[in-house]
């Protein structure tokens, strides 16, 4: 008995899809961009069905999305009009977020965990001075332990946000490695064809 | 076949067409890889017309729209990414070629007469390719798109007396907006095909006046091949290198040269913290910087790019082979480009502090290279043959530098 659950383990470890498996990065952070950014934040260059592309199950998105369409873009929760009452702003959209800052996602995680509290006991960010977003995990007064959660969530969705921003990254780097294998290959047999051309020229 | 050949030939000279320009073209046989440039260059304008094409089926030219309908292509067309990338990379690959091709004409000195009309129809393409360039970059409408085109279009207010009214003329409104859009669009598609217009031109100046070769020496029949199988393989092998590192961007590096900030939405009510043109740009915005007065920073910049076409005058050494028998030439050429990159650099970054003084030292070099080359190339001239040559390059030269002295 005890045996056999530790070939399931072992199974779950190696193949990591089957079964109940734990969510990857990638989907914990869709979550916490759900969940928290998209409240003021829109993301109107990524579907919900777009979702699946990163292992959700239909299900799992019709759960995520109540009541809208499969095709609707995920628009902020908050109606911008009233975003720019209580902000002062618009808060940017985030589809792009990872490819609009120098730094890209490694820029996202540093502004989301850059809060800390400033000697007059005001909220300040490290990375963005005079930022208007509110410290959304509460780092700044976070313990040791509360602050490595919210690193963790700080990178899941900063992964997600790369993602979102570049969908196709991964048919993209697949198909580049046969494109390229194709052309160095045919680089190559030039290159022996040319060696045969100009041999009939002989060395006069 | 040979029937509808000989029906066509009656009408119209292909076989002698082929035959003249390409299989028994006589093509110098010492060619080096460097004289593959051209035949590159004209390859990756055939990729950007066609890859542009595709995308102005999907790409629409409205200020509101724009922007979106590029993530459009990104992510909703049907390899749209491909398109895309293909195209905002042969940009800058184009730009890559064409500078290298330039370089290698200046080494050895592929100016010289008699290829002063190949030269200038060079630089003709080269200002095209520039104004293509320029208003392609404002069409996806990013941040950088938008103050890269107004910070430009701003420059013609160094025109005198009516320099508001040119500025106003080229954007169609007092500032950048859809009307710039829509006519830099409309002129971005026309350009390319005056671009392949003027490629003909170059070519048929190059068919007349035939390939230079690194000797410098006008060669004897013997030492000249049909272009094609010869040209065209070799042509065709340079072709794969150059794909492969082309393609390696267009996969693995597609951001590479595409600004963070040309990823958010142009913005009239807020300036980006600097404004950079696209790197091909940088090393002409860090002269146009590096003069103090707005109407003489865009003569410095304009002189700067126009200057190529006063080569085949401002070098008056009758040595042949360009930098190769010329050690001083050969040295002013590694500065030229050094220096090139230095400016370059300036260009990218802020001009305060002593990269400002990095600038404006370099300007002048840029200048003061092109202004010393008359007076250096004649007392180079005596002093190579002074010194002695190998006695084909030295007998030409004799021969050219009497012809120019009976001429006189």
């Amino acid at each position: 008995m005890r045996k056999s659950r530790i070939v399931g383990l072992l199974f779950c470890l190696v193949f990591p899809l089957s079964g109940q498996s734990e969510e990857t990065q990638v989907q914990r952070g869709a979550h916490v961009a759900l969940e928290v950014c998209n409240a003021c934040h829109s993301l109107k260059y990524i579907k919900y069905d777009d979702l699946m592309k990163i292992g959700f199950t239909k299900a799992q998105v019709d759960a995520m999305r109540g009541d809208k369409e499969m095709g609707a873009p995920l628009l902020s929760q908050m109606a911008p009009q009233d975003e720019l009452g209580m902000f002062g702003t618009v808060p940017p959209d985030l589809s792009l977020m990872a490819k609009a800052r120098e730094g890209g996602a490694h820029y996202i995680y540093s502004m989301i965990t850059g809060f800390y509290t400033d000697a007059k006991g005001q909220t300040q960010n490290k990375v963005f001075p005079g930022i208007k977003m509110p410290d959304v995990f509460m780092i700044a007064q976070a313990d040791a332990a509360g602050k490595a959660a919210i690193e963790k969530k700080a990178r899941d969705v900063s992964v997600f946000l790369a993602w979102a921003s570049d969908p196709q990254a991964e048919d993209r780097t697949t198909l580049g490695k046969y494109v390229i294998a194709y052309f160095v290959f045919l680089t190559i047999l030039l290159f022996f064809l040319k060696k045969k051309i100009w041999k009939k020229l002989g060395n006069h | 076949m040979s029937k509808i050949i000989s029906w066509v030939d009656q009408r119209f000279p292909l076989s002698y067409f082929i035959k003249h320009e390409l299989t028994d073209y006589p093509t110098p046989r010492n060619l080096s890889y460097w004289w593959g440039f051209g035949f590159l260059a004209g390859f990756v304008l055939v990729i950007q017309i066609v890859t542009g094409v595709f995308l102005a089926m999907h790409y629409k030219p409205d200020s509101k729209l724009a922007f979106d309908s590029i993530q459009h292509i990104m992510r909703e067309v049907n390899y749209g990414w491909l398109i895309r990338y293909l195209h905002s990379t042969g940009a800058s690959a184009f730009f890559a070629v064409i500078y290298t091709h330039m370089a290698r004409t200046l080494y050895y000195g592929s100016y010289r007469r008699p290829r002063e009309l190949l030269w200038w129809t060079g630089q003709g393409l080269l200002l095209l390719m520039m104004a293509t360039a320029f208003m392609g970059y404002l069409l996806p409408w990013g941040q950088m798109s938008y103050w890269g085109a107004q910070v430009i279009t701003s420059l013609f207010k160094a025109t005198p007396v009516y320099g508001q009214e040119i500025v106003t003329w080229l954007r169609g409104g007092f500032t950048v907006d859809d009307p710039t859009l829509t006519r830099f669009f409309s002129l971005h598609y026309l350009f390319p095909f005056l671009i392949f217009a003027a490629v003909v031109i170059h070519l048929v100046a190059l068919h007349t006046v035939r390939s230079s070769n690194p000797s410098g020496i006008n060669l004897a029949d013997k030492d000249n091949i049909p272009f094609h199988p010869y040209f065209t393989i070799k042509d065709l092998f340079g072709l794969g290198v150059f794909m492969i590192v082309y393609l390696l961007i267009v996969f693995f590096k597609p951001d590479l040269f595409i600004e963070a900030a040309n990823n958010i939405p142009a913005n009239p009510m807020q300036t980006p913290a600097h404004i950079v043109p696209e790197w091909y740009f940088l090393p002409f915005y860090a002269i146009l910087r590096s003069v103090p007065d707005l109407a003489g920073g865009v003569v410095a910049m304009a002189i700067s790019v126009l200057i190529f076409a006063a080569m085949p005058y401002l070098d008056r050494s009758r040595i042949t082979g360009g930098a190769r028998y010329r050690p001083v030439y050969r040295a002013m050429f590694y500065i030229f480009v050094i220096n090139i990159f230095v400016l370059g650099y300036v260009g990218a970054n802020p001009p305060t502090g002593p990269l400002k003084t990095v600038g404006e030292i370099s300007t002048t070099i840029y200048f003061l290279i092109f202004l010393l080359l008359p007076f250096v190339s004649r007392w180079e001239e005596r002093m190579v043959l002074a010194r002695g040559l190998p006695a084909a390059v030295e007998e030409q030269a004799r021969r050219e530098i009497a012809e120019a002295e009976g001429n006189a």
